[in-house]
């Protein structure tokens, strides 16, 4: 009766941290292809954009990259004349976590793009494809098909992230956790955060059967 | 006269690969390219097909005249449009299957609708007797057979000159002897052929003109049976006598 009141308490900050995981994955994918496609043009400007970018957000914890953008992001906006300080406390999670996760993703797929083998691009020019349709047609999916391993283990590593967002206040699951602890004074503080921990494990079950199936859908793709 | 090249040089780091190369090669010749690795037979192939961009030189292809220094999109996009290559490692796209390897270039390079493209697809599978692999993967297939499909994509619109690029090189033994035969049809066809190999037998009985080539030039020209026969520079001799017969 106890885990079953304990489930039902921790899932209440489970809407939140799907809105997290998914939100931030998003757009921590969009600022990924973006860097990524940066570093690989061959303009010194992009690359040094690309590398400044890698080296911050790489060198700086999730958890300081959550409190620069719930703190900072209002500010740098505030000298261009945009005042977000209203806006939602999960709209700077999110921002911070993609940040971040951008970072990493971006290496992701800059290395797997780098992987694809050259001759894929000399045989669609050859054939007279446009540069164009050989990215978008040839290259990137095979990039993917390449990276999949590793944006598996960042999403992931994403998921388990979002659990830092109490910082700056939002009610995710782990925040519900420590709330109900508190409440009760530490007396069922292991069951709770075992419960926890096993909701979230749920959670990186189906991201690694949805990978899964996504995988075994490619299974005759070997790029 | 398809194509005809002029002055053709090309460096790399300073090590000079084309060394001021002259060529012309006429419709329904079949024109195969021998010569040591490294000899820069395979760079000229790339120049033609501007996956490598030369340091000076002309082509004219047809009747149209092209710097190959800065060849403009529109020149680039003529030639690769009525010529094709076949590439030593197949190069067939990897997500895609074998009919989509062919349709792919006939829907999106050449503008063809896709349900022609599909059947202009299928008859060429055909051809090279892989019609019942249409919907596999290239990791589903042979070297041999991803190499046969290489060959129907790149003849499948009958393009004006089709390049190999040593296309059995990168074959098990037992499997070279089903890509040569289509090539030798092809060639049967009236296909015009620019062959760069190391199979000695299909130079002699295949190829209308054998090029020996080293160190960046042409060394001597000539039919089959002069070049192998009758070698006239010591470098063809020496080559011919250290190579094995189906090397």
């Amino acid at each position: 009766m106890k885990e079953l009141k304990i489930i039902e308490t921790l899932l209440k900050g489970l809407p939140n941290t799907l809105i997290l995981i998914v939100g931030s994955f998003v757009f921590a994918t969009l600022v990924g292809v973006l860097i990524a496609w940066l570093y690989l043009r061959k303009h010194k400007g992009f690359q040094a954009i690309a590398k400044i970018y890698l080296g911050i957000s790489r060198g700086t914890p999730p958890l300081l990259m959550l409190l620069v953008a719930y703190y900072g992001l209002p500010k740098l906006l505030e000298v261009v004349g945009i005042n977000i300080n209203d806006w939602s406390k999960m709209f700077f999670a999110i921002a911070g976590l993609s940040i971040g996760w951008g970072a990493y993703l971006a290496e992701a797929f800059r290395s797997a793009y780098l992987a694809v083998d050259k001759g894929q691009h000399e045989a669609g020019l050859a054939i007279g494809l446009s540069n164009r349709h050989i990215f978008l047609h040839i290259m990137m999916p095979q990039t993917m098909l390449i990276a999949l391993p590793n944006i598996e283990n960042l999403l992931i590593g994403l998921i388990k992230a979002t659990s830092l967002v109490y910082v700056i206040g939002i009610t995710d699951m782990y925040n519900v956790a420590t709330d109900l602890s508190n409440i009760n004074q530490g007396v069922y503080q292991l069951s709770i955060f075992v419960t926890l921990a096993l909701i979230y494990w749920f959670i990186v079950l189906i991201v690694e059967f949805i990978f899964r199936l996504f995988r075994n859908h490619f299974k005759y793709v070997t790029v | 006269m398809i194509l005809q090249i002029k002055d053709l040089k090309k460096s790399f780091n300073g090590n000079e690969v084309l060394k001021g190369i002259n060529f012309k090669i006429d419709k329904g010749e079949v024109v195969v390219i021998i010569g040591p690795s490294g000899s820069g037979k395979t760079t000229l192939l790339r120049n033609i097909n501007f996956l490598e961009s030369a340091d000076s030189g002309i082509m004219k292809f047809q009747d149209e005249e092209i710097n190959l220094v800065n060849p403009t999109k529109k020149e680039k996009l003529l030639v690769r449009r009525q010529t094709a290559m076949v590439f030593q490692n197949y190069n067939l796209f990897k997500n895609k299957t074998a009919l989509e390897n062919i349709t792919e270039g006939l829907i999106f390079g050449q503008g063809i609708k896709k349900e022609q493209a599909v059947n202009l697809a299928e008859m060429a599978l055909d051809k090279v007797g892989l019609l019942d692999k249409k919907d596999f993967y290239p990791s589903q297939l042979s070297g041999g057979q991803q190499q046969r499909i290489g060959i129907a994509r790149a003849t499948v619109l009958n393009p004006a000159l089709v390049l190999f690029d040593e296309p059995t090189s990168a074959l098990d033994p037992e499997l070279v002897g089903t890509v040569l035969q289509d090539m030798k049809r092809l060639a049967d066809e009236g296909q015009t052929m620019i062959v760069v190999t190391h199979q000695m037998s299909f130079a002699k009985n295949v190829a209308t003109r054998v090029i020996f080539f080293d160190k960046g030039e042409i060394i001597e020209e000539g039919k089959p049976s002069e070049i192998f026969e009758h070698p006239q520079n010591i470098r063809t001799k020496e080559f011919l006598s250290v190579i094995a017969e189906d090397y």
